[in-house]
């Protein structure tokens, strides 16, 4: 009988595995739902970064463009065509669609490729259609020569920054950087499920109520239960 | 006489509010040796009435309409004040459903609940189960995400293996040649009206039956047979207050395992909310990886497993028929594994094994050694039950005790 529900435990446990034919690993970020300032600061990252083209629809996102000083009429949503006819994702659900990881990774991983009309492509999205906007923060990344990726462990896919190095600086530090793209991940965390504290919050006191209701009614069915166990004791 | 008890004496004089009470709580008298297997009859009956009641809110703000239903999740998510509970609730009460249902089958299958004389008890539940199949799937499509999208378009395609009428039948399905709004709004009606209705008259016939023959229990000894002077069983006991009590305190452990889905992990790393199905539908994009609700993978991995198309829908319709089929096909004297010979024993284990690899597989993406797999497994799985009438009727069994045992 335990067999059964081990084996549905770890049926349960285990996740979808989605195969997509990219080649570097996803690193891992450490982001904090309850560092409120993170996300505040994620958000104006975004409001003056990517809200130029990017839509929030389903956050009530209008405070934060207006004070980026973008009004309702230059709002992508209202943008009728894109170039290359790709209209740039909604990104309310990304961390719920792609993973926090993926987006951290993905905003990392930019790199200069003449050969793209954008001038730049990406390890974990190839030949994506997302404009180089970051690297004037980042800098400007290059693929890396063959000797550093022959450093690798064979058999470990590498992550970014093990095939791409950086050609030249942004304004940012690459500490700093990092850092507001973390901000901008808790950011878009919190977009896709605003309402996760309160979720966290509220699941602390309904487990705690019930345990509480657990052991009256432990003892409220023992009490009863006596007579019973008393009556066939009896018997034996 | 105090006001309350006139008003009830009052009512009781036009309605059988005694005699209701007295035959199915107070006076129905269950075996005393329910274990932990007895528990999941009542916990979902619990869950049904969650998907009920929060099905019920969730109803006053969705949107049918292929434009407004995705939007209309995450106003629900977002905007409706406890929206997100609500929600959580309902997604994360199907897969309990399923979780209870499943566990509730498996005690009648290890200790014969489906033996004479419940075999219509069974024939009822199976009935449930599959309309629950119904409703879990009509109600999948409704958030209107890409999973919700192509796992209908799937599913409702099984119907074009049919011969001849099959393109026809697709189509009177879905109400449209490709999934639309049309589909989409004829199965809010189906889930919300038409198929919880069913659900509800079944609920009542299998308790009605359940009441009438009276409930089986771990050794699957008649417990009838053996009464007191005042004509009770002398292993029975009266369900009210013994089994609510029991049950009460069974669904707070239910309720808090519940919670800690619910709370902390109702995505369930995407087993029970899946990571597409936060993209809108989209008929001109098919994901890369489409695999239905795991509920349901069992029998979509023996689908799958069958290389034609058409014989593949035989064989799922047969492993569902079969489950139908089996108070005839179990010939034992016997009914509870305790009491089975060995070569059942090892049917159980066999069975188990295969109907939780099937629905692993189920969830995988195809590869030539996983389908090797879901042919073994669903082989072992039409095997336990075609060779049923043989190994219960042949083996050795143990002698039966006079009374209940602990």
């Amino acid at each position: 009988m335990m067999k059964y529900l081990i084996f549905i435990l770890l049926f349960l446990i285990n996740s979808i595995v989605v195969a997509e034919e990219v080649n570097i690993a996803l690193e891992k970020v450490h982001i904090n739902l309850r560092d409120k300032h993170s996300i505040e600061r994620g958000a104006k990252f975004f409001a003056t970064n990517c809200m130029a083209c990017h839509t929030l629809v389903y956050l009530r996102y209008n405070k934060i463009a207006h004070q980026a000083g973008i009004t309702y009429e230059k709002m992508p949503i209202n943008v009728k065509s894109w170039p290359y006819g790709i209209t740039p994702p909604d990104l309310s659900l990304e961390a719920n669609v792609r993973g926090v990881d993926w987006i951290y990774t993905y905003l990392h991983s930019f790199y200069v490729d003449p050969a793209r009309p954008t001038g730049v492509n990406n390890l974990l999205v190839p030949n994506t259609a997302m404009g180089g906007i970051l690297a004037a923060y980042q800098g400007q990344q290059i693929l890396a020569s063959d000797t550093r990726q022959s450093r690798l462990i064979f058999g470990h896919e590498p992550q970014w920054y093990d095939k791409l190095e950086l050609k030249s600086s942004g304004s940012m530090t690459p500490q700093e950087f990092d850092s507001a793209i973390t901000d901008v991940v808790n950011f878009l965390a919190y977009a896709a499920d605003p309402y996760h504290n309160e979720q966290i919050k509220i699941g602390y006191w309904v487990i705690g109520f019930l345990f509480i209701l657990f052991v009256l009614a432990y003892f409220l069915k023992k009490a009863y239960w006596k007579d019973i166990h008393k009556k066939y004791q009896d018997k034996k | 006489m105090t006001k309350k008890n006139s008003l009830f004496t009052w009512i009781a004089a036009r309605f059988p509010v005694r005699e209701f009470t007295k035959q199915h709580i107070t006076g129905y008298y269950a075996p005393r040796n329910f274990n932990f297997w007895y528990y999941f009859g009542s916990f979902s009956l619990l869950v049904l009435l969650n998907q009920i009641i929060t099905g019920i809110w969730l109803a006053m703000e969705y949107v049918p309409t292929a434009d407004g239903a995705f939007a209309s999740v995450q106003h629900i998510m977002r905007d409706v004040r406890y929206g997100w509970l609500l929600r959580f609730m309902h997604t994360t009460g199907a897969s309990a459903f399923f979780v209870v249902v499943y566990l509730h089958m498996y005690r009648g299958l290890i200790y014969g609940s489906y033996k004479k004389p419940r075999e219509l008890l069974w024939l009822i539940g199976m009935l449930i189960y599959m309309t629950l199949l119904l409703e879990a799937f009509t109600g999948y499509v409704l958030p209107w995400g890409q999973m919700s999208y192509w796992g209908a378009a799937v599913i409702t395609s099984f119907a074009s293996a049919i011969p001849y009428l099959g393109k026809f039948i697709m189509v009177w399905l879905r109400g449209d040649f490709t999934i639309s709004g049309v589909t989409l709004h004829r199965f809010f009606s189906l889930h919300v009206i038409a198929v919880p209705l069913v659900i509800l008259a079944l609920v009542f016939l299998h308790l009605t039956a359940l009441h009438y023959v009276g409930s089986n229990n771990p050794d699957g000894i008649d417990i009838k047979e053996k009464k007191d002077r005042a004509g009770h069983p002398l292993d029975g006991i009266p369900f009210h207050p013994y089994y609510t009590l029991k049950d009460f305190m069974g669904a707070i452990v239910f309720l808090i395992i519940f919670s800690i889905i619910l709370f902390f992990a109702p995505k369930m790393g995407g087993f029970f909310l899946e990571p597409d199905n936060y993209l809108p539908a989209n008929p001109l994009q098919t994901p890369e990886h489409i695999a239905p609700v795991w509920y349901m993978t069992p029998f979509y991995a023996i689908l799958r497993a069958i290389p034609n198309k058409f014989l593949g829908l035989v064989a799922m319709a047969a492993a569902i028929a079969l489950m139908f089929v089996l108070p005839w096909l179990d010939r034992s004297p016997v009914r509870s594994i305790r009491y089975k010979g060995m070569l059942s024993k090892i049917a159980i284990v066999i069975f188990v094994v295969s109907f939780i690899g099937l629905g692993y597989l189920g969830i995988q993406p195809v590869s030539p050694l996983r389908s090797a797999m879901a042919q073994l497994f669903a082989a072992s799985y039409f095997l336990f039950f075609l060779t049923m009438p043989f190994y219960t009727k042949y083996e050795k069994n143990k002698p039966l005790p006079d009374r209940v045992t602990a």
